[in-house]
């Protein structure tokens, strides 16, 4: 969430290319222009030009996107949706567009991923501590919770009193694949990196060193130092939260939560990173493995993707 | 737990998916797209038998500046070539008339309607418009339009509010345009019931000399041929139309509106005449008509559409009437039916009945008073037409639309209660007018 006060871009130039930052969906987002063969470091104003209005466009986008899907908005549809007390809501094409992916999400996995599931965050807090909900609680909420229950269709959305959307796992990695493609028009002869909190998106190869190498903030809470990362062309997503966990009795509980029990999966790595074809993908890779508990490594293994996970 | 079988097509499903859901929902490039112009162009013939044709091209170009903000530009060009009806009647002798331009004359054969056989003119149009929301439930339109024929000149403008009522099911409408018209008539402007002149000459030579188009003859004939003819000529008119679009159900849209229009000043067509005739049906001299400088109409238009599961169903019909006495009526109808999805089918029908202006006469008896008005034009008398046609259309995958219209059209003047003296009784004095009408349009 970025209030409107903070709604500023800037930009830099690096050795080799222009930075546009800003913030969006609570971090920190960046906008990588590739220069290299055309850095002779002169004020190429017209070059400059092109890259504010780009960088301008993207945080356009992205600030359209939360202020659109944003949960903690009062003035949007998701907040339309979700007090709608089992009264239909009307959605526009996207909106139906963006439902639809996570319906087909929870259908691939088979009800593991489940947009309304969201109020189990609620009562789960991954604070390190050992305050688990109680089982009355957590029965509360299993019942408003149930994907198949959700009427959608391209006009509307209806939901049963008490269920609530959440958006989460979708937005940001929507909103890099969006800005890419924002991208992709006004600068097609560019490498642009597109980076919003962790996840990633480039435009093509770079024009000398064939990838962008970037930093993540490691999975490892142990680590101090970022983690790098090449990428030269696609998407790139990371799931899960190495910070976040309740232990309890010797029992470490992740915070990826399954809409089945109620409860944390168990055996789940702390995080996946995935390289996909574009950012939500990745991103919904990512999500799914997790979800999977034990089986994310052979998970990830069938889907011959490029991934990085951690334990 | 594992996912089920198919597991290792999940990248690959969502591949598909995110790449669904990033191309067809791209806020930004459907604006772009949103923000093209969009062009509508129409080719059209129209031929009467043994009268006038028609060749009209338009071209209209919309852009939609976001937020129903809307550009409409249009472009019309009219060629016209043949011959009308000049009102006159036949006579069982060669018949000899003068030039609109006063210089020369033509013949007509025994027997034979008398047609203007110079009637050729182009018409070009320019329209425009701009369509705004004016507020939650209003919008505005306002628009300007203009058009030039080698003797007429039409300036108009417009205006109209819409407002919606009833969660849109209600929309109410008022729309206001003036019309500013100007005639410079070839040869000047004949003086009412004025007689026409004899022509000084007829010649196989002076055909040549009028396929030269109405510019040569203008200019140099103008003031010498009809010295004391007068100039242009004007017309104001204003229109007022009340609408009512009611959404029935979800199928049914229906409309209602009513309209009045006045107009003020020449309501002539310099170019009619009227025969004044003895007791045997014989010509004695040959009149310019001469209408009203004043005239009101109303009317009142009710139309009804309904969409079916394979097409949409329309009918509509029109009550008119103005204090010439004019009254008409005309029904018609449309049923759209879509052969696949992207292709349709159209029949046309329209049925068309008008009575005689109160001053309409088909020509001027010699021993009675010469009134004030009178008028011979057919398009002022007793009739009735019809119209049936047939629209295929097509749209195609890249978003373009292409159709083609095809139409026969025939009017059928009646006698409103005339009594035909001496040989006009023989005399076919109400030929029917055929015309065929082809239509190519293309959207893109």
């Amino acid at each position: 969430m970025s209030s409107t006060l903070t709604r500023e871009i800037n930009i830099e130039q690096r050795q080799d290319h222009l930075c546009g930052y800003f913030q969006a969906m609570a971090s920190p987002c960046e906008v990588l222009i590739d220069i290299a063969e055309s850095s002779d470091i002169s004020p190429r104003h017209s070059l400059w030009d092109e890259a504010y209005k780009l960088v301008s466009a993207i945080a356009e986008e992205a600030w359209r996107i939360e202020d659109k899907y944003s949960r903690y908005r009062d003035d949007n549809i998701i907040y339309e949706i979700n007090h709608a007390r089992g009264r239909r809501v009307e959605i526009d094409s996207e909106t139906f567009e963006l439902l639809n992916l996570a319906n087909t999400c929870y259908e691939l996995s088979q009800g593991r991923f489940d947009i309304t599931s969201g109020i189990l965050g609620k009562v789960w807090q991954f604070d390190g501590s050992d305050n688990l909900p109680s089982q009355s609680v957590i029965d509360a909420c299993l019942a408003c919770i149930g994907w198949h229950h959700v009427t959608l269709n391209e006009k509307y959305i209806h939901l049963l009193p008490g269920f609530a959307l959440d958006l989460g796992g979708i937005g940001k990695e929507y909103a890099v694949d969006k800005c890419i493609q924002i991208a992709r028009q006004q600068l097609p002869d560019f490498s642009v990196l597109i980076n919003f909190g962790g996840d990633i998106s480039v435009t093509q190869p770079r024009k000398t060193l064939p990838y962008w190498q970037v930093g993540i903030e490691h999975p490892n809470p142990e680590e101090q130092t970022q983690m790098m990362v090449k990428i030269a062309q696609g998407g790139l997503a990371t799931s899960g939260d190495a910070k976040r966990y309740l232990l309890k009795d010797g029992v470490r509980y992740g915070h990826v939560l399954s809409p089945h029990t109620g409860y944390p999966v168990m055996d789940a790595p702390r995080s996946v990173t995935v390289a996909g074809e574009n950012c939500t993908q990745a991103g919904l890779l990512a999500t799914l493995a997790l979800l999977q508990g034990a089986g994310a490594e052979s998970f990830l293994k069938d889907q011959k993707i490029t991934h990085w996970c951690l334990r | 737990m594992q996912l089920d079988n198919s597991s290792t097509n999940i990248a690959a499903s969502l591949a598909l998916a995110t790449c669904t859901l990033l191309g067809s929902t791209p806020a930004l490039a459907n604006e772009s797209v949103d923000n093209e112009w969009r062009f509508d162009t129409a080719i059209l013939y129209y031929g009467e038998t043994d009268r006038v044709s028609l060749v009209e091209g338009v071209i209209s170009a919309t852009k939609d500046f976001g937020d129903d903000h809307i550009f409409n530009g249009k472009l019309t060009y009219d060629g016209l070539t043949g011959a009308s009806a000049t009102g006159a009647v036949p006579q069982d002798t060669v018949q000899t008339f003068s030039r609109p331009s006063g210089h020369g004359g033509y013949a007509v054969a025994a027997g034979e309607l008398p047609l203007d056989d110079t009637f050729r003119d182009s018409r070009v149009q320019l329209n425009a418009q701009w369509t705004q929301p004016l507020g939650d439930n209003l919008r505005g339109s306002a628009g300007v339009h203009a058009s030039k024929e080698y003797d007429y000149l039409s300036l108009g403008m417009n205006g109209s509010l819409a407002q919606d009522f009833d969660q849109k099911n209600t929309t109410l409408s008022l729309g206001l345009s003036y019309q500013f018209d100007q005639i410079d008539p070839v040869g000047g402007t004949p003086e009412r019931l004025g007689i026409m002149p004899i022509p000084t000459y007829i010649g196989d030579d002076y055909d040549d000399d009028h396929d030269d188009d109405y510019d040569d003859d203008h200019d140099d004939d103008h003031d010498n041929a009809y010295p004391d003819r007068n100039g242009t000529q004007n017309k104001d008119t204003v229109d007022v139309l009340l609408g009512l679009t009611q959404i029935i159900n979800r199928r049914t849209i229906m409309q209602l509106n009513y309209g009045v229009s006045v107009s003020d000043g020449y309501l002539n067509d310099p170019y009619k005449l009227v025969s004044v005739v003895n007791d045997l049906g014989q010509t004695q001299q040959t009149l310019f008509e001469s209408r009203p400088d004043q005239r009101t109409k109303h009317n009142v238009y009710w139309q009804t559409k309904y969409a079916m599961d394979s097409g949409v169903f329309d009918i509509s019909y029109r009550y008119a009437t103005d204090d010439w006495d004019i009254t008409s009526h005309t029904l018609e109808s449309r049923l759209r039916f879509n052969i696949t999805d992207n292709s349709y089918l159209q029949p046309h029908i329209r049925i068309y009945q008008q009575t005689a202006a109160e001053f309409y006469q088909p020509f001027i008896l010699d021993d009675s008073p010469l009134p004030t008005f009178a008028s011979a034009d057919y398009r002022l008398g007793e009739m009735d037409a019809y119209t049936v046609g047939l629209k295929y259309g097509q749209q195609l995958d890249n978003g373009d639309a292409w159709a083609v219209r095809m139409e026969y059209y025939q009017q059928n003047p009646k006698n409103a209660g005339f009594d035909e003296p001496g040989q006009l009784a023989d005399l076919d004095l109400y030929p029917s007018v055929k015309a065929m009408m082809v239509q190519f349009n293309y959207q893109f």
